[in-house]
């Protein structure tokens, strides 16, 4: 069940991304104080003299290991809080894990659907920062100016500071920047999914053409058609956990049934198959063969 | 939410396979280079720091009405202050030969500090969105700021000379105005430094902010702006050690040129170069230690 057909031979070639022994667990504040079990200690008590709310720990990612390799398009699926995201902010390199660590085989690109870069700039001003963070040369950026502003579709309000900017708009910005390079491994949250029918249309040629070209791709979507018509791999997480990496058919379809347990209220029988699904769950394990490492 | 109970790592798997990978020819993700490479990336990244400070120049007071006028019209109204305050009502002003052309400097050039610190620090927090967007050296950030206040210090700069010049007693222009410049520089290197040091502490625990500005207040008193040091302290050890104060002799030596047409001691120079030097060195190692961390939420 869990992905025979993407069974990587012993020997791994070239993998893009290397996710080994990866876990996450945030520290955030609670209101449901009584509850917690004392961690007493001083930091704690100074927390309760100053009126601030008791941290709590929250695993959003538990331990996992993952190896992609070139040519993968590897699709992830979860309900909301399932570590989706989490786990591409540590691929990205956005946040560090605290547990393990991620290879890659150059820096992963990441088209998100955040806010505004710098929202006092222009956004044309913004379109260079960005390229010029990239790395970018003046000269490649003028070459591909047109292009972002064009794939944006911003047109005139391209000269408007980001901040008086619709949320779509900038995200839309957003896209087009970090689009505008072809990097080998390419992340995409929900990008997809923003925007007016006509961006959504320029965006998903953009998007075949990056995933033409890229050695590997993670794509987060709620959306399961999506993820069936792009992916060669899915995972399914759920609440920190990995239950399984396989085929896109058959995870999508096993997690389609999983929701409408849940949203019919069948929890026993969603959690029996949530356990079955874990069950059969071939985990994997690296092993690194340590060498060298070369630096970022 | 299916159950209330949380399933422990994964003692009920099917099996475990076991992969093995070299991790020759990989990047570590997210991982802090080396100080060398550090260094050789923010170099390479010299368009952005450059096109970055230019940029935001202009946007700078974009929200106010007057604009960029009020990098001018802030040290004037402050000096204007600090003139009721201190040399009318409190006659600090005695002993100091052309009080007014004291104080302008003064004041002028602790708010080019000032400002550079503040900013410098806030730039992690300030640029959050790039910072997650990007994976680029985050000192370009502190530094581009640097940057920026030096091109805007150039309108205020000539403004504090023109003032100067304006008040009497008037004061020749000689050689020695040349000298202003390593001096600013050097308060520069100096400010950098600090803003590095100051903005990793501050990503780190936001409460430092608050904390800035008192800081900043007591540094302005302890710096000769409005009064001279010699008439308040008798003591010569004491005097000795406040006048290492690297912002009192950014003061001194500009004062000394500008104003008494005096050639700066060396130990000015001295002191104010291993402040300079001493606190980018130390900025940039502290900060790039943290190379990691920035991103975070």
């Amino acid at each position: 069940m869990a992905g025979s057909k993407y069974r990587h031979s012993d020997g791994v070639t070239r993998p893009t991304v290397v996710v080994r022994d990866v876990s996450m667990r945030y520290h955030v504040p609670s209101t449901e104080a009584q509850h917690v079990p004392g961690r007493g200690g001083p930091s704690s008590l100074a927390r309760k003299v100053l009126g601030r709310a008791p941290l709590v720990p929250v695993d959003a990612l538990n331990r996992l290991s993952l190896v992609a390799e070139h040519g993968e398009s590897i699709g992830i699926v979860g309900r909301n809080g399932s570590g989706k995201s989490t786990l591409m902010r540590l691929i990205s390199g956005q946040s560090r894990p605290t547990g393990g660590a991620v290879y890659a085989s150059s820096v992963p690109v990441m088209l998100g659907v955040n806010a505004a870069l710098v929202p006092e700039l222009s956004g044309d001003h913004n379109i260079v920062l960005g390229c010029l963070a990239m790395g970018l040369t003046r000269a490649e950026i003028d070459d591909k100016f047109a292009s972002i502003v064009d794939l944006s579709g911003l047109e005139k309000a391209i000269h408007l500071p980001m901040r008086s900017y619709s949320s779509g708009m900038s995200s839309r910005l957003r896209f087009a920047i970090a689009a505008s390079v072809d990097p080998e491994i390419l992340l995409i949250d929900e990008a997809l999914n923003t925007g007016d029918a006509q961006f959504r249309e320029r965006s998903k040629e953009r998007m075949d053409e990056l995933r033409a070209k890229a050695g590997s791709v993670f794509l987060v979507s709620h959306s399961l058609s999506t993820i069936k018509e792009m992916c060669t791999r899915t995972l399914w997480l759920d609440r920190g956990d990995l239950l399984m990496d396989g085929d896109p058919e058959s995870v999508t379809q096993a997690y389609l049934e999983y929701t409408r347990h849940l949203t019919k209220g069948n929890n026993e029988t969603a959690a029996r198959l949530r356990d079955e699904a874990r069950g059969s769950l071939t985990v994997t394990e690296v092993e690194a063969r340590e060498s060298r490492r070369r630096r970022a | 939410m299916v159950d209330g109970v949380k399933d422990e790592a994964s003692p009920d798997v099917a099996g475990v396979r076991v992969v093995p990978v070299s991790t020759q020819g990989l990047l570590r993700i997210g991982a802090r280079p080396g100080l060398a490479e550090y260094l050789r990336q923010i170099w390479r990244h010299r368009a952005f720091i450059v096109y970055d400070a230019r940029a935001r120049v202009s946007s700078g007071n974009r929200r106010d009405r007057l604009g960029s006028a009020w990098m001018i019209l802030n040290p004037v109204l402050n000096g204007l202050t600090y003139y009721l305050i201190f040399g009318l009502l409190l006659n600090t002003s005695k002993g100091i030969e052309n009080f007014i052309g004291y104080l302008i400097i003064g004041v002028f050039l602790f708010q080019l500090s000032a400002r550079a610190i503040t900013n410098g620090a806030r730039s992690m927090q300030v640029n959050k969105a790039v910072i997650q967007a990007f994976n680029f050296p985050r000192a370009t950030l502190p530094i581009s700021v640097n940057v920026r206040e030096i091109l805007a210090s150039v309108p205020v700069l000539i403004t504090m000379l023109i003032l100067v010049l304006l008040f009497p007693p008037t004061e020749d222009i000689t050689w020695r105005w040349v000298l202003l410049i390593p001096a600013l520089f050097l308060q520069s290197v100096f400010n950098l430094g600090v803003g590095l040091i100051l903005a990793r502490m501050i990503s780190r625990i936001n409460d430092i902010t608050h904390l800035l500005g008192f800081g900043l207040r007591v540094w302005m008193y302890a710096s000769a702006v409005f009064f001279s040091y010699e008439r308040f302290i008798d003591h010569p050890r004491l005097l000795a050690i406040v006048e290492l104060n690297p912002l009192f002799n950014v003061l001194d030596i500009v004062r000394d040129c500008v104003l008494y047409a005096t050639l700066p001691s060396w130990e000015s120079w001295a002191i104010l170069s291993v402040w300079a030097f001493g606190m980018l060195a130390l900025g940039i190692v502290f900060f790039w230690k943290g190379e990691e961390s920035y991103g975070r939420e």
